[in-house]
């Protein structure tokens, strides 16, 4: 049976073998420039301009990165598509289900190897996609230190092996239903996008309650925010992110030490028309404000609870399928 | 006398449909079986039944004494061959001989060599590429070598020409002779297996019409031209074409009656079961 396992998945392992051949090439080439250029322009650079070589280092690499990132997520959907959907479509559209489930072997049988055998491969196939990447970023992530971000979390550590046994178990399964192998592939395809999108926008955050804190404003945590607001009523610092959390809101409104909303009016004072010596200036105020965040230290159990979550799922479609194969197919 | 297939009541719905309705059956071991009916008539439904593919909505059947495809033990007893010979296109004649040996441990590899080299196969083909009646007796040649117990054939020749599908049913005979298994096959056509069985099935309409040893069949069948007039006790006009002779069931010689052929006998019963529609 793995016989024939393999001797029917030849051409699409080659394929995917191709194709993670090129993908692994290209992110050791990446892992390499990105270690030349943190050794070079973030540590190594010269005190006066490390500021703009710093942000430098960070610009040429954003979009090889998140390039690189949305094709490991999209990996799993495509395997799932390519590998799991013609499973059991195919054999049913070409009626071969009639000649492989007459041998001396239960169609239950037949189904478990082939979900073990090719699930295993998309779950390796993966993982070392996701290996590689969270390698060859690792200096990248460390300096920005967005790993929260939807496009970076879904596409290192452990969860991408969840997001491939999910997906190609999902691809079998409706396949197995629909009998159908091309509108099978869509319909893989498009759940997976669906849940890639909302389980980052709107799942994840809420999986642990976030942790509330008064923050102090300062130089330092301007330095971590993008933008500060001010109009006649209150003032909002924007995007502030402490390092390596994640922050579940994008603005947060600044208090006085009293508790009242500090204004424009109050800051005029600091108003100089110099930036540096303005955002010094407010540092002094012992303004502070609310920040709601996933401390970075989740990091991990966030990793390990997603990939528990689709492993689970994976887990009940498989117990679906060896139920539907014996009972409702032909 | 062992029975192979027995059916009680058996019937398969899809949805409204109702594909075969109230089957009760028990086929001999030994023969070689011909199922016959015309298209839709529920063929299919039931040679799927009894190879498992499919469960009945009603009903009990068991073959070789277990219910079917029940584990691979019972698997390995039955041999099928589905409608229009399905092989995987894309894998060579040498493959699927090979998919045979993986998965059927009682595999007979000279057997099938044997035959494979017999009927002038290149292993190295493609089974997409493979002729009609190639393709069908690599199917064939895939479900004999298992060395079941009962080998099922569904319309194994509905799509070859004449001369490919008289060349498969001889071939067939010599085949099953040294097999020594229980062959079932079906047919639209009442020619082809007229040939070769000695047994007949007639299914239409979703039930069994009659059913029988051809032996049996041609003692209790007579044909009468011109006019049925007394006819003995416990027999009974099965149809009367129009104008023409009649196909008369009686366990009695009937005088001045001729002797039948199986072609008239399941003829007579399809066509009474289209005019009761």
């Amino acid at each position: 049976m793995i016989w024939l396992t393999w001797r029917q998945f030849r051409t699409q392992a080659l394929v995917a073998g191709a194709a993670l051949a090129v993908l692994a090439a290209y992110l050791l080439v990446l892992g390499g420039q990105i270690r030349h250029g943190y050794a070079t322009d973030v540590i190594g650079c010269a005190p006066e301009d490390c500021t703009i070589s710093r942000r430098l280092f960070a610009g040429r690499f954003e979009a090889p990165v998140a390039i690189v990132s949305m094709l490991v997520i999209a990996a799993p959907g495509l395997i799932g598509a390519f590998w799991g959907a013609p499973l059991v479509a195919r054999e049913l559209e070409t009626k071969t289900d009639r000649l492989v489930w007459n041998q001396s072997i239960t169609r239950r049988r037949w189904l478990a190897v082939k979900l073990v055998t090719l699930g295993l491969a998309a779950v390796a196939v993966t993982g070392l996609l996701s290996l590689l990447l969270t390698w060859s970023a690792s200096r990248y992530d460390q300096y920005v230190g967005g790993r929260f971000a939807a496009a970076n979390f879904g596409a290192r550590g452990v969860v991408p092996l969840g997001y491939a046994a999910f997906a190609f178990v999902l691809g079998v399964v409706v396949g197995l239903v629909l009998r159908r192998t091309v509108a099978s592939m869509a319909i893989v395809i498009g759940l997976y996008a669906v849940l890639q999108i909302v389980v980052p926008l709107a799942i994840r955050a809420h999986i642990m309650p976030p942790v509330t804190t008064t923050v102090a404003l300062n130089a330092d945590t301007l330095a971590h925010a993008n933008g500060f607001g001010l109009n006649s009523t209150s003032a909002r610092i924007m995007g502030y992110t402490l390092p390596g959390s994640w922050s579940t809101d994008s603005v947060n409104q600044v208090f006085n030490a009293d508790g009242t909303p500090f204004t424009a009016e109050q800051n005029r004072s600091c108003m100089t028309g110099e930036p540096a010596k303005d955002f010094d200036c407010l540092g002094t105020r012992n303004l502070h404000f609310q920040y709601t965040y996933q401390p970075g230290s989740r990091y991990w159990p966030f990793q390990w609870l997603e990939l528990s979550a689709y492993s689970v799922l994976a887990a009940a479609l498989s117990v679906f399928g060896f139920w539907w194969i014996r009972r409702r197919v032909s | 006398m062992t029975t192979v297939i027995q059916t009680q009541e058996l019937s398969k719905r899809y949805g409204r449909r109702t594909a075969l309705a109230d089957c009760t059956l028990a086929v001999p071991a030994g023969r070689i079986v011909g199922l016959v009916g015309p298209n839709g008539a529920g063929k299919s439904t039931l040679l799927a039944l009894t190879c498992g593919l499919i469960s009945p909505s009603e009903g009990r059947i068991t073959v070789l004494g277990s219910p079917p495809a029940a584990d691979a033990a019972q698997l390995a007893r039955v041999g099928f061959v589905a409608q229009d010979a399905p092989v995987y296109a894309g894998l060579s004649v040498a493959d699927h001989l090979r998919l045979g040996a993986r998965l059927n441990p009682g595999w007979d590899d000279g057997l099938a060599r044997r035959r494979v080299e017999r009927l002038g196969l290149d292993p190295a083909q493609k089974a997409g590429r493979l002729s009609g009646g190639q393709r069908a007796q690599l199917a064939l040649t895939l479900a004999a070598a298992k060395r079941g117990e009962l080998l099922i054939l569904d319309e194994p020749v509905a799509s070859l020409d004449p001369i490919a599908r008289r060349a498969f049913l001889y071939d067939l005979l010599d085949f099953v002779g040294e097999l020594g298994v229980t062959v079932v096959l079906s047919s639209h056509l009442l020619g082809d297996l007229t040939q070769v069985c000695d047994h007949l099935i007639v299914l239409a309409r979703g039930r069994v019409q009659v059913a029988g040893d051809v032996a049996d069949l041609l003692a209790v069948h007579h044909r009468i031209d011109g006019g049925t007039g007394a006819l003995p006790p416990g027999s009974r006009v099965v149809h009367t074409d129009r104008g023409g002779p009649a196909v008369v069931y009686s366990p009695e010689p009937i005088a001045g009656a001729e002797r039948t052929d199986l072609e008239d006998v399941g003829m007579a019963y399809m066509m009474a079961a289209e005019a009761a529609r």
